[in-house]
């Protein structure tokens, strides 16, 4: 028997066969890699922890520095996440904190550095650059794949230009992961060793910097199964740091940015030290000092702590679950070190919160996990990730029919057919939304495109049909198809410029505050088009009536009819749905009688051209209804 | 076409199921996760292109499928679908269930007038009520394979429904 003995520390012979791959959690803040060492997720690098800094120097900018060495030297670019995949018009609420110079438009976003324009896309390449050679210096070879985290929150664009980063840095990257289940990944296989004892279900509880994000997974026999997810990303540590500083110097609005931003470090270095004091001191600007406790803090922090637990009870909601129901919550990101934070969950959820793994690490340590899986390693892991926001079509009056719905396992798909509203209808208009809103102008626009070459054909008849397919990393490709002739149009989706996570998290909360307003708004929009279609309906078969040579309609239905339409177009001048669907009921009432007796005559029309079997075929087959989905 | 191709093989069988409405929601679950180990993309991702591509259009008709079966409503109306009776959007309720659903439609939008949650709460537990009964009456009447009495009993549960969602909403507003 020949005995393979290998040192501590290098790599077996097994190893060496497989492929290097590695997970990067490209943070905000700060950046890590890691992969899997020997069956078990490890950090790269003594000090793991890379600063996302990135300074360019030299002629021409040419020479970088990422990491630490850039941190705080002059012309640093921090915090590019809050820039990747968006428009200047996504970023204007956090354009004022960040210290550097924006160029772009609605569709992109350039820094300005020197007299040199750079991307988002391109700084966060560099940042990955620095990873790739931490990583090929530990594993000893080229880095074959990679699986890079993203929020859950993230939309297409935001996917798109992180991909992007990863191509442009020369890795070759095989997924986008969303950040919590990252983490659950992380502490998945970390409980319980393997085999028995890895189920339940879990809440994961990320607070980063700018961010804050929540999803409930269930974890079976290494199935990971997000069963809701969401967020409100205009929160996190950051913002906490701005509300100290905001109470203790209540004029902080009106000081100039530079003392500002002073104000708002030592806010956050007060925040920090009361992780493990009881108080601390504040510095003020001119010296004097201001002591800060704990109760303090908690004080500040409730409403910042309270909107996260809005989100939580929201994704319970939309998880099915009650609190009790949870086996544990995992926490992730640096703001839950603090204990204020810890505290506020652990009473949430009735149960301490799960911090076994460093919250700094958990999710590069989960990202390594399935970059192993996707690498051929041994891990047997299943992610079942959801989309994060609803994905549909603008209807006839503005309505938004929802395709794929929130928090539906991915990879999916829908299809479903439309048909046209007006006759001889030639072209057929896609509008794709994201949102949860009922009505297009409350969702976000990710593309148009027009079906064009639609046989002319009477209202209803013409039927399009569309499909939407999203892919295991949340991307999404629509097509369109025209039923009679089978002419097709499709496009990837793929936004030049994507929702902002502000904005993601103020639809989600709209869609929520605002429900009853839109349920209102959709019925009223519905029953306009309803109300119209009839109207027309009516007008034309009048007119037709005063034409033809066998009257069929009587004097007296024609006049409580043309009474009927006044009272519908009246009504329809409000904003009742209820007293228009009454007084389209009127209206259908009114003229039954007519109705009926045009019936009579196209069947008997029918019934004399055709034979007993074809006439009574075409009575049973379905009527063509008009505008139906 | 990958979305094409599903429709060839029923949501039942996909998920290894028996094809009846009476289902236990973990027997679901245990059945998709069991099929995602197998039909996941993660499982083909060093296979061929061509591989990859037929591995992602089953793995989307199994998460349809699921996300179809996994509630009993889905579920119900799935099995009506495949035996030709189809729910349209406008389906009416009879006329006696109209005015019940008028009734407690008031007596909600005074709650709500009044901000009174604990009414609001009162009139959620009683729905839920109803709601759980009208799925117990799904269940028998898909047991003696009555397909017209479980249209009727689909069509009030698309009520019941829409009255939980403005209950919900009506409890979210703080």
């Amino acid at each position: 028997m020949l005995l393979q003995i290998s040192e501590p520390g290098q790599a077996t012979i097994k190893e060496a066969c497989k492929q290097r791959v590695v997970g990067i959690d490209l943070g905000t803040t700060n950046s890590l890699v890691a992969y899997v060492r020997d069956g078990s997720p490890v950090v790269i690098g003594d000090d793991p922890i890379v600063p996302s800094v990135v300074r360019y120097h030299g002629p021409d900018g040419k020479d970088v520095v990422v990491g630490r060495a850039a941190v705080g030297t002059e012309g640093a670019l921090a915090s590019v996440k809050r820039l990747i995949g968006r428009g200047m018009k996504d970023i204007a609420s956090v354009r004022g904190l960040l210290p550097y110079e924006l160029v772009g438009d609605d569709r992109s976003i350039k820094l300005k550095v020197g007299d040199k324009e750079i991307s988002p896309v391109e700084v966060s390449a560099e940042i990955l650059k620095s990873l790739k050679q931490r990583a090929e210096a530990a594993l000893g070879g080229p880095i074959d794949g990679v699986v890079i985290t993203v929020p859950a929150y993230f939309d297409d664009a935001q996917r798109q230009a992180t991909r992007d980063a990863g191509r442009l840095a020369g890795l070759e990257v095989m997924r986008l992961m969303a950040e919590p289940t990252a983490a659950a990944v992380a502490y998945g296989l970390d409980r319980g060793g393997s085999g028995d004892g890895k189920r339940g279900v879990y809440a994961v509880f990320d607070l980063g910097g700018g961010t804050f994000d929540v999803s409930i997974l269930k974890l079976v026999d290494g199935v990971f199964e997000v069963k809701a997810t969401g967020g409100d990303s205009a929160l996190g540590g950051d913002d906490l740091d701005r509300a100290i500083a905001g109470h203790v110097v209540p004029e902080l609005t009106t000081l100039a940015r530079a003392d500002v931003t002073r104000l708002v470090v030592e806010a956050r270095r007060v925040k920090e030290a009361l992780t493990d004091h009881d108080g601390a001191e504040f510095v003020l600007l001119d010296g004097r000092t201001v002591r800060i406790d704990r109760a303090r803090l908690r004080e500040w922090a409730k409403p910042l702590l309270e909107r996260c637990l809005k989100s939580c009870r929201r994704v319970l909601k939309d998880a099915e679950l009650s609190r009790d129901q949870l086996d544990g919550v995992i926490l992730v990101g640096g703001s839950t070190r603090s204990p204020v934070v810890r505290e506020a969950v652990g009473e949430f959820f009735a149960k301490p919160p799960l911090s076994d793994l460093d919250p700094d690490q958990v999710v590069a340590l989960g990202a390594a996990v399935q970059a192993d899986v996707l690498g051929g390693g041994e891990q047997q892991v299943v992610l079942l990730d959801v989309v994060p926001l609803s994905l549909g079509v603008e209807m006839m009056g503005g309505i938004v029919e929802k395709l794929i719905h929130r928090n539906t396992t991915i990879p999916t798909g829908a299809t479903q057919t439309f048909a046209t509203y007006a006759d001889n209808q030639t072209g057929f208009d896609i509008h794709v939304l994201q949102g949860e809103r009922e009505t297009a102008e409350a969702c976000r626009s990710l593309a148009r495109f027009t079906l064009r070459g639609v046989p002319p054909m009477i209202a209803g008849m013409a039927r399009v049909e569309i499909t939407f397919l999203v892919d295991a990393d949340g991307l999404l490709k629509v097509m369109a198809k025209e039923l009679t002739t089978g002419k097709e149009a499709s496009i990837e989706v793929v936004p030049s410029y994507g929702l902002s996570d502000e904005e993601v998290e103020r639809m989600l909360i709209e869609s929520f505050e605002f429900a009853e307003t839109d349920l209102a708004l959709r019925n009223l929009l519905t029953e306009r088009v309803e109300a119209e279609r009839i109207l027309a309906a009516t007008r034309a078969a009048f007119a037709g009536d005063r034409v033809a040579t066998e009257h069929l309609l009587d004097p007296e239905v024609r006049a409580a009819g043309i009474v009927a339409m006044q009272g519908l177009e009246g009504a329809m001048a409000g904003d009742d749905h209820l007293a228009i669907r009454a007084a389209i009921e009127h209206l259908d009432l009114a003229t039954k009688p007519f109705a009926q007796a045009r019936m009579n005559r196209a069947v008997e029309a029918q019934l004399r051209g055709l034979t007993l079997d074809e006439a009574e075929s075409q009575m049973s087959a379905p009527p063509a209804a008009a505008g139906d989905r | 076409m990958a979305v094409e191709s599903r429709s060839s093989s029923n949501f039942f069988e996909l998920l290894g199921l028996p094809v009846q409405f009476d289902l236990d929601p973990s027997q679901i679950e245990r059945a998709f996760f069991d099929r995602s180990k197998e039909l996941h993309p993660d499982r083909f991702a060093s296979a061929p292109a061509a591989e990859r591509v037929v591995a992602l259009s089953r793995s989307r008709a199994l998460n349809d499928a699921y996300q179809t079966l996994k509630k009993p409503v889905g579920r119900a109306e799935y099995l009506l679908g495949r035996a030709g009776v189809t729910i349209g959007d406008n389906e009416r309720l009879d006329p006696d269930m109209i005015m019940r659903v008028l009734e407690l439609r008031e007596e909600l939008s005074d709650a709500r007038a009044a901000n009174d949650l604990a009414a609001v709460e009162r009139l959620q537990a009683q729905m839920k009520q109803r709601r759980d009964q009208a799925l117990r009456e799904l269940g028998e009447l898909f047991a003696t394979d009555d397909p017209v009495g479980a249209k009727r009993v689909l069509i009030t549960l698309r009520y019941i429904d829409r009255y939980l969602e403005e209950c919900d909403a009506a409890l979210d507003e703080d």
